[in-house]
């Protein structure tokens, strides 16, 4: 196991996290896949309202490569086809039979020995008409792999730090067993795997240490793929490296194993807003609402995905693919008085501004921008944070500037998309949403 | 609470769209955020954002200031009152001092204010608190007593050309304060040069007192007879260690304490306001300049040469220059090791200008004026090394 220590980063230190419980939720009413959050897809439809289908059963492809295939997560019919503004295709509602939910099979099932002889070319094949291989995702832009080509490794994150995710010794509990094969059919697709964990969490370490390669040792995002690549790469062909979060992991072993498409997740519900914090075992695309249960405060944002690098999603709306959490927070309704002159010791901030610099203990937060929008002042607090040493601003004014080469060369395709040059900006600017929108240019560029 | 809510609340509407002072929308918006923090929601990527903002960035600098605007205040009372041969109690020197600089500081706020507003409006941007800052900076810079019409052209060279031309607050590439001071010296060097202006004579008195020394340090270090160490010479004429340490002597309004500006240091850097590496960047050049020209120094040489390199940081504003003016994160270099440098540069040419340059007893703006100059270079090459060191990836 190689020890990586990274350096930049920031914990934040947010109050509401899951409570140490698990629940399993009765299989929800209806289920939906969205194509909305599934990175740089065109999808093309292959059912309408009304169809019937089952579990496993087409329901859209990408337009620029029909072989990734979106499967349904539930069995039952077509209850609704969610556009959004200008024809985005937002999601596809299935309503499930409540009774012999339909379930189609999409291969023989496959055990250890079989992944381990499949031909590479045969396994893409199974992993693509299986569903998963939308799971695997590529640098730089973070869009779904290109079953054509062959990575220089694929990195498996088992660990998410951001606030707030399902931790590998809770997803891995019931599920521990698939970790294997999963890792295997990975090795079958690309024989260098890095697979690395938080080294704070030392037990996990020493149990799983015949699997994890890497321990990482560093604040948040040091789980990112990303990050890892940005310490360990050696020459520039490693920057199109693949990668796949740990429980994802799990969904392709199960997919090869059983030869069906795998519909089990396990969620992380939290923040201050969410009255019951937990964590619940439930299906794919599962409605926000059942997940989430009662709300406490008046005006709730779920932030899907985490409340940093996440999306607002709709609250009568339904988990993504790629997601394992949602966090609740309330939206900022009155101004506080005179908080400009209060000691703050309440007010989380990664600067030693406030009082609570002193004591590190979770605090709530809103939604709140928690300041007017001003010009840069070069506090130099991006760069402080930024995990793969960009300087977020001096980058983002070279981007303002259309200076596509500068930006390239101060490692705007090395951004992990993390968020936190934006958390930390006391002048409220959009740093890590100008840098993303500049990489999605770029690749469109390329293209 | 309530009773501002309703305030805010009644005046909004004449300064939103439509209404009658909708124009001074961003002078509605300074006084209002001052109240109550602002209230808007995140788009997302992050949703949560940092407590911090601007406005309490620039205020704890404001707060780092004002021990130095009170003892300045009695500071100028004190040495008026001296030269002029009144009594010396605590409240009747206070009271002298007021008198003294505060219509400076309100003369400051209200010309600089009215410039930042002015350039909001008609750009359509908030106000930013950087000239808070700034308007608090110049006139601890003067000398007590400079004319207030001296004090209102200053600051607004200061603001203008000093920042606004250039896009306002974030985009000027020289400390406003310290161009605003720079130009009155430039441009009235009589009224603010020599060794009269640093002392208001109060009552009927027309000369100083025969006791009292009006010369500053820095003017009685450079005039140290060649047979003399400046340190006797200093002594003689009242000006210790301690004393100089302490700050009570006759000098601008609130530079003259190093003891003050020791403590402004260490609170600017334990709350992450300011660089440590420009304040320890700029103390390490000045002691090394200091300590070198020692080294150089002759038996013809200047007495100044031979001076203890502490003393440099005693006398005259370095210290302020260093601790307040150097840092200031806009002008300062944007990158991170390069501060250093941009420190050191500035307390070497401080004591450079001060040893070698007889038209100029201090040096410390004019360094700091001129290394800004150079932070763009300074900052192009440490990126360029930075990017050199990367693993492509494009």
């Amino acid at each position: 196991m190689i020890s990586v220590r990274t350096a930049k980063g920031y914990d934040l230190s947010l109050r509401g996290a899951p409570l140490e419980t698990s629940e399993r939720l009765a299989p929800p009413a209806t289920l939906a896949v969205l194509p909305e959050h599934v990175p740089f897809i065109k999808p093309r439809l292959t059912v309408k309202e009304g169809d019937r289908v089952a579990v496993g059963d087409l329901l859209f492809t990408d337009k620029a490569n029909p072989r990734i295939r979106f499967l349904s997560p539930g069995g039952g019919h077509v209850e609704a086809i969610h556009y959004g503004p200008r024809r985005v295709l937002r999601a596809v509602v299935i309503r499930r039979e409540a009774q012999n939910e339909p379930v189609k099979t999409l291969g023989p099932p496959m055990d250890l020995e079989e992944i381990d002889q499949c031909p590479r070319s045969d396994l893409v094949e199974r992993l693509l008409a299986g569903g998963v291989w939308p799971l695997l995702r590529a640098f730089p832009y973070r869009g779904i792999a290109d079953p054509e080509s062959v990575p220089p490794a694929i990195f498996v994150s088992l660990d998410a730090r951001e606030p707030f995710q399902v931790p590998p010794e809770r997803y891995l509990a019931n599920h521990g067993a698939l970790l294997t094969p999963g890792l295997r059919a990975l090795k079958r697709l690309c024989p260098v795997v890095h697979v690395y964990a938080d080294a704070a969490r030392r037990a996990f370490c020493d149990t799983h240490k015949d699997v994890i390669t890497h321990a990482v040792r560093g604040r948040y995002p040091a789980d990112d793929a990303g990050v890892l690549l940005f310490h360990v790469r050696q020459s520039p062909k490693e920057n199109s490296a693949w990668f796949i979060n740990g429980q994802d992991v799990l969904l392709v072993a199960q997919m090869l194993q059983t030869g069906q498409y795998p519909t089990e997740r396990l969620f992380a519900v939290a923040g201050t807003g969410a009255a019951a914090p937990r964590y619940v075992a439930s299906r794919l695309g599962a409605p926000l609402k059942d997940l989430v249960g009662e709300v406490r405060c008046q005006t709730p944002r779920y932030t899907v995905g985490g409340v940093l690098r996440g999306y607002a999603g709709d609250p009568e709306g339904h988990m993504g693919l790629y997601e394992t959490s949602v966090t609740v927070l309330p939206e900022p309704v009155e101004a506080d008085f005179l908080t400009l002159f209060r000691p703050g010791i309440d007010k989380p901030s990664y600067s030693r501004a406030f009082l609570s610099a002193l004591r590190r203990k979770p605090l709530p937060m809103t939604t709140n921008v928690n300041g007017g929008h001003r010009a840069c002042i070069a506090c130099g607090y991006c760069a402080d944070v930024c995990p793969v040493d960009i300087w977020p601003q001096m980058t983002f004014k070279s981007i303002l500037a259309e200076e596509v080469e500068e930006s390239l060369a101060h490692g705007l395709l090395d951004c992990v998309e993390c968020g936190l040059c934006s958390y930390v900006c006391p002048s409220k600017i959009e740093l890590a949403a100008t840098l993303q929108a500049a990489k999605h240019a770029y690749r469109k560029e390329q293209a | 609470m309530n009773v501002f809510r309703n305030l805010f609340d009644a005046l909004r509407f004449r300064f939103e769209e439509g209404g009658r002072f909708h124009k001074l929308y961003a002078f509605y918006e300074s006084i209002e955020t001052v109240f109550f923090g602002p209230v808007e929601r995140t788009p997302g990527l992050p949703h949560v954002r940092d407590s911090l903002d601007v406005k309490r960035f620039m205020m704890l600098v404001i707060v780092a200031l004002i021990p130095h605007l009170c003892f300045g205040l009695y500071n100028a009372g004190y040495q008026s009152r001296l030269a002029s041969g009144l009594s010396m109690g605590f409240l009747p020197v206070i009271w002298s001092g007021i008198w003294l600089v505060l219509p400076m500081l309100i003369v400051t706020y209200v010309v600089g204010f009215a410039w930042e507003v002015l350039f909001a409006v008609v750009r359509k941007h908030e106000i930013s608190e950087g000239l808070f800052v700034s308007c608090m900076l110049f006139p601890l810079t003067l000398p007590p007593g400079t004319p207030l019409w001296q004090v209102a052209l200053g600051i607004s060279f200061g603001i203008v050309i000093g920042k606004e031309v250039f896009g306002g607050t974030g985009r000027n590439f020289l400390n406003p304060a310290l161009t605003g001071r720079a130009f009155l010296y430039f441009a009235y060097p009589v009224s603010l040069s020599g060794d009269q202006v640093w002392t208001v004579l109060s009552g009927a008195r027309d000369t100083v007192v025969d006791t009292f020394t009006a010369a500053t340090p820095l003017s009685v270090s450079a005039s140290t007879p060649a047979s003399q160490a400046v340190e006797e010479t200093l002594r003689s004429v009242g000006y210790g260690a301690l004393k100089l340490f302490g700050g009570l002597y006759p000098g601008s309004v609130g530079g003259t304490s190093t003891l003050l500006c020791i403590l402004g240091a260490m609170f600017l850097i334990l709350l992450g306001i300011a660089s440590y590496r420009i304040i320890l960047g700029g103390v390490l050049g000045v002691l090394c300049t200091g300590f070198f020209l020692n080294l150089i120094a002759g038996p013809d040489s200047a007495p100044f040469l031979s001076l203890n390199p502490f003393y440099h940081l005693l006398m005259g504003g370095a210290a302020f220059g260093i601790v307040y003016m150097t840092t200031d994160p806009v002008s300062a270099t944007h990158m991170k090791q390069v501060k250093w440098i941009y420190g050191f540069m500035c307390g070497m040419l401080t004591v450079l200008i001060r040893v070698f340059n007889p038209a100029f007893p201090e040096g410390v703006g004019l360094a700091i004026l001129f290394m800004n100059l150079f932070n763009p270079l300074l900052d192009h090459i440490e990126m360029q090394i930075r990017m050199r060191r990367r693993i492509s990836n494009a």
